[in-house]
């Protein structure tokens, strides 16, 4: 029996995390996340959790406490946002090259500067190269359910790797969605209790860890480990999925194919306006184009055998990237195009697009005109340049903010 | 201190528990009291280091502990014991482990780390009544970079960010104090010349709980410019200069377990040191030096 | 291109050799690349320095592979697989080593028939002065082997590099330099420049796939205790503390409790013992040693 529920995102969270049987919860409040951690509080203090939550001085702190916990052995959850994920930055890649297997999950929010307080996934990819793994929730009953995976992959011998789950700040944090929160038994058969592994201090055990490493070779040694194990992860989630889908009923793949079977075109997008995608794609079906989206849920590692398989036969892809690398331009463009560039065989047309910069919505004509550009790409074998959906309305309101803001020589504002 | 197990000389430690062979300088002050510290431990400690000289004692595949050790980053090492201490009390209080698996978290930094960028974690776990004790070794800079200036530089040492006539301007900061000012269960200064003041302090320190601080002044051969053997005698001419106050801050109280009857001139113990040598030559800088002593005699002034 | 590496112990001046050879390689107009290699570099540590000088434009960098000339400050390190001194040491690699042994000595040690040139030590005292020049002299002595280098031009060079001390010092350095430059003039030159590895027949290099292995193996974790005694640093000595038994008193704990290493232990009969495998030779104990009951002597080569 499970409950059925509406739940914000952030609440579904916090389930994921009582589910999932975990020890500690080392915080740190900053929006989007909060709720998370208030949730989570509320229900230590109040006797329906059992676990230790304490707030520490920062992210960094927090981070490194978060890893020292599941170094000695006991089942971690934490989480954040935005600039507390980069201020925490140098303990992502410190306790990845622990082997210290925990899930943190990131609301995402858009960096500064300038300081916002709404979602897009810079945040999230500047922790790409961390050693943590990374799945994308595009809903609220992903949260809960990405959760669980997330501590069954993290866990598992052949990885051990700590592994954020993201969720995007405002569309997921605060909405409240129709969530299954399945019972506990069922969850204790998917996932059993920490299994310490490599981690543990004991009086009887010298373990001495993360101990300074001189000389490239060496050094080479491990890092190159890390790889290798963040590797393993794509066909651990999958057999994870299986047994999820076993228990639960419900299916999760590294990537979500939807209505992609006969596409020409497909949308590849991440995170919760995907789900716009998903809109938009019946709503093109609709009128007569086979047009599909591709939704990876699992980015790092890249899941580059699930792309493989699911761009087959494909003619364009229009990558939507919510998120912008100054100087380069989209994150998932950039390494779709790279891991395509490494195949043989016929490849699709990549058409670049940035949308959603800091929660700037996407609508339903654009996406419609994203796919139609797209088809024309697939067509005439010419991308066009990588566009930022922006539009001259949207150009005339910063003009009009702009004339408030700034001063022309002297003159003061009417 | 007459209840301390370390009543004399004699009752010092003969048996080493940390191991040889590590990458310290020959003559390193702060190896010096990390050893006399560790004999009385024990190897029941896991150790939560943060950068500086002593995360070179463990280099794979080396390490010269006999219990735990854990490299977190420079600003977190208490962090790293809030998580190391509460994932085995949970431990412990589930029955995954047995009380005598417990050890004990010892967070050792550098000064660059306890004065400076640390200050945030180390409040914070303070703050929080970690069961923990902190073992700072300062050697009055940023020492494994080479000595650059950092928060526990005295006033008119060469560093080298600061190599003019009057070497650094600024004032050693006083982490005691700021200890002290979050009233915790223990803070202590001690060196490795005193071996039997530290000893006492330390015993004293391992059986209370809460956060403690054990403070050593670390005479560092090739930060302070002197020959290797000098160690233990600058050590012993910092605590008779009173440069180097040895107390205790317990309960709200702070007491000195050594007060130099007559207190040698100042000037006394920088002469010994190169990185003082500005003060002495080409020219004596009388005003320095009479503003070094001073500022000692006003100290001492206190508690007179 | 010349390629030539310098090994000596942090505190002996390598940087500095290598930066004087450098230079008067600069000012003689070649195109030049100098650098010190640092480690968990301490004082006593091994360290290398190298230096690479040519006439066309230097693509290489890193650490020199394949040098026509290395250069050893202390021959202790010569057997010491952790310094790397016959690291890539080929049939036409000249070996200049500061030694009291002969060219034929070392080549039967080493069972190498590459020249071997000698820097010689002076008499027992003059040895333990020569130590505070031995880079200059390293480098002078060197500047001389490659038969390209003046000795004005090294004069000018050394100037250069030390102009940060006084006159006076700079002038014993010239002396000492001046002096290495002497010794090697019956092989002035016998360093040549060589050309780089070629393409067209190169050694395959060993590549491997690196598989998967599980994290208790993988990650940079030590499972065991004390596996820092496996490292040496007895090698780091230059002088060596003898206990004089006669004048012991077995007090217990002075020599043993301020060795900052713990290389010091104490038997059931009070009477301290001292690991020579690990002594860094700081000489703490016998500046201690209220009875005067332990004296430095030099250590000699072979000695361990």
């Amino acid at each position: 029996m499970s409950n059925h529920l509406m739940l914000t995102g952030n609440v579904a969270a916090a389930w994921g995390a009582r589910l999932a049987g975990i020890d500690y919860v080392p915080a740190f409040p900053i929006t989007p996340q909060t709720e998370i951690i208030e949730t989570l509080a509320r229900w230590i203090e109040f006797g329906e959790m059992e676990a230790k939550f304490l707030t520490l001085d920062s992210e960094h702190s927090m981070i490194t406490a978060a890893g020292a916990a599941a170094a000695t052995g006991v089942r971690v959850f934490s989480a954040t946002s935005s600039q507390g994920l980069l201020y925490g930055m140098e303990m992502l890649y410190t306790v990845a090259g622990w082997r210290s297997p925990f899930v943190l999950v990131n609301v995402s929010r858009g960096l500064a500067s300038p300081i916002t307080l709404e979602p897009d996934h810079n945040d999230i990819f500047a922790a790409r190269d961390s050693g943590f793994l990374q799945l994308h929730c595009s809903t609220c009953q992903e949260i809960v359910d990405g959760i669980l995976l997330a501590y069954k992959m993290a866990e598992d011998r052949r990885v051990r790797l700590p592994v954020i789950v993201n969720l995007d700040g405002f569309y997921l944090s605060f909405t409240r969605e129709p969530v299954d929160i399945p019972d506990a038994d069922h969850v204790a058969q998917f996932l059993p209790s920490f299994d310490p592994f490599n981690q543990g201090f004991q009086a009887v055990a010298p373990f001495n860890e993360a101990v300074a490493v001189l000389g490239g070779s060496s050094y080479s040694y491990f890092r190159y480990q890390t790889h290798l194990a963040a590797m393993n992860a794509e066909a651990v989630m999958s057999e994870c999925a299986a047994l999820f889908a076993e228990t639960f009923g419900r299916q999760y793949s590294a990537i979500e194919s939807y209505r992609c079977d006969d596409a020409e075109v497909v949308f590849v997008m991440m995170g919760s306006f995907a789900t716009k995608a998903k809109a938009a794609v019946d709503s093109l079906r609709e009128a007569g184009q086979a047009v599909g989206l591709l939704r990876p849920f699992l980015f790092r590692p890249f899941p580059s055998k699930a792309f493989r398989e699911a761009l087959a036969g494909k003619h364009g892809v229009a990558v939507v990237d919510q998120n912008l690398a100054p100087g380069l331009g989209g994150v998932i463009h950039t390494e779709l195009a790279a891991h395509l560039y490494g195949l043989s065989g016929d490849k699709p047309v990549l058409v670049s697009f940035i949308g959603g910069l800091g929660g700037r919505d996407i609508e339903q004509e654009e996406f419609f005109e994203m796919a139609q550009i797209t088809q024309q790409a697939a067509d005439d074998g010419h991308p066009p340049p990588p566009r930022l959906l922006y539009t001259s309305s949207e150009l005339r309101e910063i003009k009009k903010m702009q004339t408030i803001a700034l001063h022309q020589g002297g003159e003061k504002c009417i | 201190m007459s209840q301390s197990r370390f009543k004399t000389f004699k009752d010092l430690p003969k048996e080493h528990l940390l191991g040889t062979g590590t990458a310290m300088c020959a003559g390193c002050g702060g190896l010096e009291v990390l050893h006399e510290i560790y004999d009385i431990l024990g190897e029941k400690t896991v150790i939560i280091n943060a950068a500086g000289c002593m995360t070179l004692l463990s280099v794979y595949p080396y390490t010269p502990f006999r219990g735990g050790w854990l490299y977190t980053s420079m600003a977190s090492a208490p962090a790293g014991a809030q998580g190391v201490r509460d994932a085995m009390d949970i431990l412990l209080a589930k029955g995954r482990m047995s009380t005598a698996e417990d050890m004990e978290t010892v967070v050792l930094t550098g000064d660059g780390a306890a004065y400076g960028m640390g200050l945030s974690s180390t409040s914070g776990a303070i703050e929080r009544n970690l069961h923990f004790l902190y073992l700072c070794y300062d050697n009055e800079g940023y020492g494994n970079t080479g000595q650059q200036t950092s928060g526990a530089t005295p006033h008119a040492a060469r560093t080298a960010t600061n190599r003019g006539a009057v070497g650094y301007p600024g004032f050693k900061k006083d982490l005691f104090a700021i200890w002290a000012a979050h009233e915790p269960a223990y803070v202590a200064s001690v060196i490795g010349a005193e071996p039997l003041d530290l000893a006492r302090k330390v015993d004293l320190a391992k059986n209370i709980h809460g956060p403690r601080l054990i403070l050593a002044l670390a005479p560092c051969p090739t930060g302070w410019d002197f020959e290797p053997e000098e160690t233990v005698e600058i050590g012993k001419l910092a605590v008779q200069s009173g440069v180097w106050p040895l107390k205790e801050y317990r309960n709200g109280q702070i007491k000195h377990t050594k007060i130099p009857k007559k207190r040698i001139p100042v000037e006394d113990y920088l002469k010994r040191q190169g990185r003082f040598v500005h003060l002495f030559e080409p020219k004596r800088n009388d005003s320095l030096l009479q503003e070094i002593q001073t500022r000692v005699d006003a100290y001492w002034s206190r508690f007179e | 291109m010349y390629r030539i590496r310098f090994h000596g112990r942090g505190g002996q001046g390598m940087k500095t050799a290598s930066r004087i050879l450098g230079t008067a390689f600069f000012r003689e107009g070649y195109e030049v690349q100098d650098a010190p290699r640092y480690g968990a570099e301490r004082r006593g540590a091994p360290i290398f320095a190298y230096v690479r000088a040519s006439h066309n434009k230097i693509f290489e960098r890193g650490v020199i592979r394949n040098p026509n000339l290395v250069v050893v400050a202390d021959e202790t390190l010569v057997t010491m697989p952790a310094a790397g001194v016959m690291q890539g040491v080929n049939t036409t690699t000249v070996l200049l080593i500061h030694s009291r042994l002969t060219s034929r000595e070392w080549q039967d040690r080493l069972r190498l028939s590459n020249p071997v040139c000698i820097l010689p030590l002076g008499e027992e005292g003059e040895a333990f002065m020569a130590w505070h020049f031995i880079g200059v002299m390293c480098a002078a002595a060197a500047a001389r082997l490659t038969g390209a280098l003046s000795r004005e031009t090294f004069d000018l060079a050394l100037g250069e590099e030390l102009s940060g001390l006084t006159t006076s010092v700079i002038e014993e350095n010239l002396v000492h330099a001046r002096w290495a430059y002497d010794q090697m003039e019956n092989v002035q030159g016998c360093v040549h420049s060589i050309s780089p590895i070629p393409a067209s027949s190169y050694m395959k290099p060993d590549w491997i796939d690196l598989s998967f292995e599980d994290a208790k193996t993988s990650t940079p974790a030590i499972h065991r205790e004390l596996t820092s005694e496996d490292v040496k640093t007895g090698l780091w000595r230059t002088m060596r503390p003898v206990i004089n038994r006669d004048h012991c008193k077995s007090c217990y704990w002075i020599c043993s409790t301020y060795c900052p290493d713990g290389a010091i232990r104490v038997d059931g009969d009070g009477r301290p013992h001292i690991d020579y495998v690990h002594c860094k030779g700081c000489l703490v104990c016998a500046k201690q040693c209220p009875n005067n009951a332990i004296e430095a002597v030099p250590e000699k080569e072979g000695d361990v």
